[in-house]
């Protein structure tokens, strides 16, 4: 009665992939929608890369930029940073934890369907007179105003993004406490459960601040309210607070994950447990909780009592400390290691070098002696491009190039993926501490034009050569993954890996496992080499 | 190990898609009523919201409680976390109403309409307890094996439910009636919007009782698989409770002091 698994995933009839409730077909949905809105993203990046080549303005008039900084970022962020890593949570957690599927299956077909409808809504974006032009962050008053675009829109879509990671938070968090197979406790299952399941727990408790934002954004223009109307006795900066509230915390949902696939892969790829795997999973937790206390650092030049100005640059600070944790654990779980620096190691040493990067130029950012100077500066638009942009579609790559084979059944090429990566570390590098040096010598982010100095002009060159590089270093790893469908077969576990995705077959069977429950030796851990 | 058995042919679901097709109508609707004004076309992709929603949700109840092979307890964890996110929801309202509160702390009597009674709080307290206290005699009932003792108490709760929600737009209509308008004042703004947000809450609860009471009074609903009634029923609890928290604001915080 079971289909074999000779029929993978991508046989599936047209039916079976739009109606489907298998958790499996599930993720690829949403990894392409992902990756198709990623790639439209990047060539905004481009198109903005290419208007700052040279002082002046050559190509884009300043509404089109507008819109493209507003698109790039929105897309980017929520598109790909946060909603990538939904096709990991499917893909993955059910069958890490022994499960058949999610706890509710239609529920997460639902789920994809809102993000779906947040995706049309994007599109319609893209007719000139609904561009939205008010930057993702959609800060008052200038979001009411109508040169800003159609607010209606970005609240819409904003409510429709939540939507689904509010199901797939409801459906993954039962998932994750109930549908364990006996003897994998939450102390012994993978670091990337505890890293996608934080990051949907912030999302949770997140979001519904983001939403109440935008509801009153959409109230203050369309119904007359007046809670950002200081002529009322409203308080603009009271939206700020709101949408930080989410949107600091927003970064550990882009970023945990990708911590999660740099522990699964430095474990597999040199033989060794993670060093310290409980301190791991203590770090994971502690930087959700302490996400929720830092938010006003995004404010600082926005007017707050100085006792909270202190405050939440400490909370800043402090999250140094479970950050460096996992720096130092990664580094001991190498020492001593049978490293193997395949295309998924080298992704994930480079996410974790630029990690790094991101994250040692943070801390200054935390000081508002230091971050008042350099505030919406291009150092900023550097610095989280390292931690956001880079560290995170490093760590999402490398799980794509880990995972590859248990997902297609194949092998993809090594080679490809090893010039894909070089390609990304140094067209990035360029790219962005460029810009980072740019910001601090005083650009401003944001602007369509700035003023002719000849070393801001070097500097934003040099960002435009980096940006050519990284382009065409995700253009090869499309074409590596691309390439890898008709690769040799793979076998169920290549890396050789306890961790229980690798037990099924190549491509996993649709339910999974082939008799439930599941069952696991006492002392198995998805880390138990020798 | 709810979905195990499942097999994999039965891996599709039409409804969830119908569901979807209907929040995506939802928000063509608001913009096109509010932002693209085009009031006529907003109400039409309204009207085919309600009743594509109306639709997906009936075909999904039913093939829940036909396909699914036994009984979990997963779905109370589930109403639980959707909570929290509530929660906070009604968290941002507030911080609003404080903020604006604190900002014009001297000035905030001249906001204050002189046809705001907080008794009549009081009596809405009342409505939404006894609603309460409907659905838990409903959910006892219906564990007994009771149903029509269960139907009659869940058609007090939706009375009930009801009844709070026209008293409530008439309180509405009259405030404005004073000139208490959306946009009089940061007062106004938030009373309407913590109220507001509340009521959006019962009607969506109420929804949830039709939908109940549709799922027990065609017998889809046994003894053996009540997670559904506890779901709605803590749903329930949780509007109610969030009332007491909103009358202390909007009415006394906001009215009296
Ligand atoms: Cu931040």
């Amino acid at each position: 009665m079971q289909e074999t698994v000779a029929n993978p995933w991508f046989r599936a009839s047209f039916r079976e992939w739009i109606f489907t409730t298998d958790h499996k077909k599930i993720a690829i949905l949403y990894g392409m929608t992902s990756l198709l809105f990623f790639s439209v993203a990047g060539l905004m990046g481009m198109a903005i890369r290419l208007e700052l080549n040279q002082p002046g303005v050559q190509y884009l008039d300043p509404d089109l930029y507008n819109y493209l900084l507003t698109g790039h970022g929105a897309v980017m962020l929520l598109w790909w940073a946060i909603a990538f890593w939904g096709a990991f949570s499917n893909f993955l957690i059910p069958i890490m934890i022994g499960a058949r599927d999610v706890a509710f299956p239609r529920l997460n077909q639902l789920s994809y369907w809102f993000f779906f409808s947040a995706s049309i809504l994007v599109l319609i974006t893209l007719i000139p007179s609904q561009q939205i032009k008010m930057m993702w962050t959609g800060y008052p008053p200038f979001v009411l105003h109508d040169t800003a675009g159609p607010t209606g829109l970005y609240v819409l879509i904003v409510i429709l993004i939540a939507g689904s990671t509010l199901g797939t938070g409801v459906n993954f968090i039962t998932t994750v406490l109930r549908f364990r197979a006996k003897g994998i406790t939450l102390g012994k299952t993978n670091l990337i459960i505890h890293g996608l399941i934080s990051s949907i727990v912030v999302q949770l408790v997140g979001v519904p601040a983001f939403v109440g934002a935008v509801v009153m954004l959409f109230l203050d223009k369309y119904i007359g309210t007046g809670f950002f109307d200081a002529n009322t006795g409203g308080d603009p900066v009271l939206y700020q607070h709101l949408f930080w509230f989410y949107s600091h915390p927003a970064v550990y949902v882009m970023i945990l994950p990708a911590f999660g696939v740099f522990s699964e892969v430095l474990s597999t790829m040199s033989k060794r447990p993670i060093f310290g795997r409980t301190s791991m999973i203590y770090a994971i937790w502690a930087i959700a909780l302490l996400g929720f206390l830092v938010w006003a650092h995004h404010m600082f030049t926005s007017g707050m009592p100085q006792w909270l100005r202190i405050f939440m640059s400490f909370t800043t600070v402090l999250i140094a400390v479970p950050t460096g944790i996992k720096v130092f654990n990664w580094v001991g779980t190498l020492y001593g290691g049978a490293i193997r620096l395949n295309t998924a190691m080298l992704f994930t040493l480079g996410g974790i070098f630029m990690f790094l990067i991101g994250g040692l130029t943070g801390i200054p950012l935390a000081l508002p002696a230091f971050d008042i100077n350099v505030h919406d500066s291009a150092f900023i638009v550097g610095h989280f491009h390292y931690v956001l942009g880079m560290a995170m579609t490093l760590g999402a790559f490398s799980g794509v190039y880990f995972w590859y084979p248990k997902i297609t059944g194949r092998m993809y090429p090594e080679r490809w993926g090893k010039i894909s990566f070089w390609l990304i570390l140094v067209g990035a590098n360029l790219l962005y501490f460029a810009m980072m040096m740019v910001g601090i010598e005083g650009m401003p982010r944001r602007y369509v034009d700035y003023p002719e100095i000849d070393y801001w002009v070097t500097l934003n060159q040099i960002s435009s050569v980096g940006a050519v590089f990284l382009a065409v270093g995700v253009g090869v790893t499309f074409y590596a993954w691309f390439k890898g469908l008709s690769g040799p077969e793979a076998g169920r576990n290549p890396w050789g890996s306890p961790s229980l995705e690798w037990t099924v077959s190549s491509p996993p069977p649709p339910q999974n496992f082939d008799s439930f429950p599941v069952e696991v030796a006492d002392d198995w851990s998805p880390y138990k080499y020798h | 190990m709810e979905e195990a058995l499942v097999h994999s042919e039965h891996e599709t679901s039409v409804w969830p898609m119908a569901v979807g097709a209907s929040i995506l109508l939802s928000a063509l609707s608001l913009l096109s009523f509010f932002h693209w004004q085009m009031p006529i076309l907003g109400i039409v992709l309204g009207g085919a919201m309600l009743a594509i929603l109306a639709i997906g949700l009936a075909g999904w109840a039913r093939e829940a409680f036909q396909h699914a092979p036994e009984e979990t307890e997963v779905g109370t964890i589930a109403v639980a976390a959707f909570v929290v996110s509530e929660t906070i929801i009604f968290g941002t309202v507030f911080v609003a109403f404080w903020v604006g509160r604190i900002d014009n702390f001297d000035v905030w009597d001249t906001f204050v309409p002189a046809g705001l009674e907080a008794s009549f709080a009081v009596w809405l307290t009342f409505i939404l307890w006894a609603s309460s206290i409907m659905i838990v005699l409903s959910e006892r009932a219906f564990t007994r094996g009771d149903r029509k003792n269960a139907m009659i108490y869940l058609g007090a709760t939706l009375g009930l439910g009801l009844l709070f929600v026209v008293l409530h737009m008439n309180e509405w209509i009259h405030l404005v009636g004073e000139g208490f308008t959306v946009d009089a004042n940061v007062y106004a703004t938030s009373f309407y919007s913590l109220t507001g947000v509340h009521t959006s809450h019962v009607i969506v609860g109420i929804a949830i009782n039709l939908v109940l009471f549709w799922v027990v009074a065609s017998g889809l609903m046994t003894r053996e698989r009540t997670t559904f009634f506890k779901g709605a029923g803590l749903y329930w609890h949780f509007v109610d409770i969030m009332w007491l928290l909103v009358a202390a604001n909007a009415y006394l915080i906001g009215g009296a002091f």
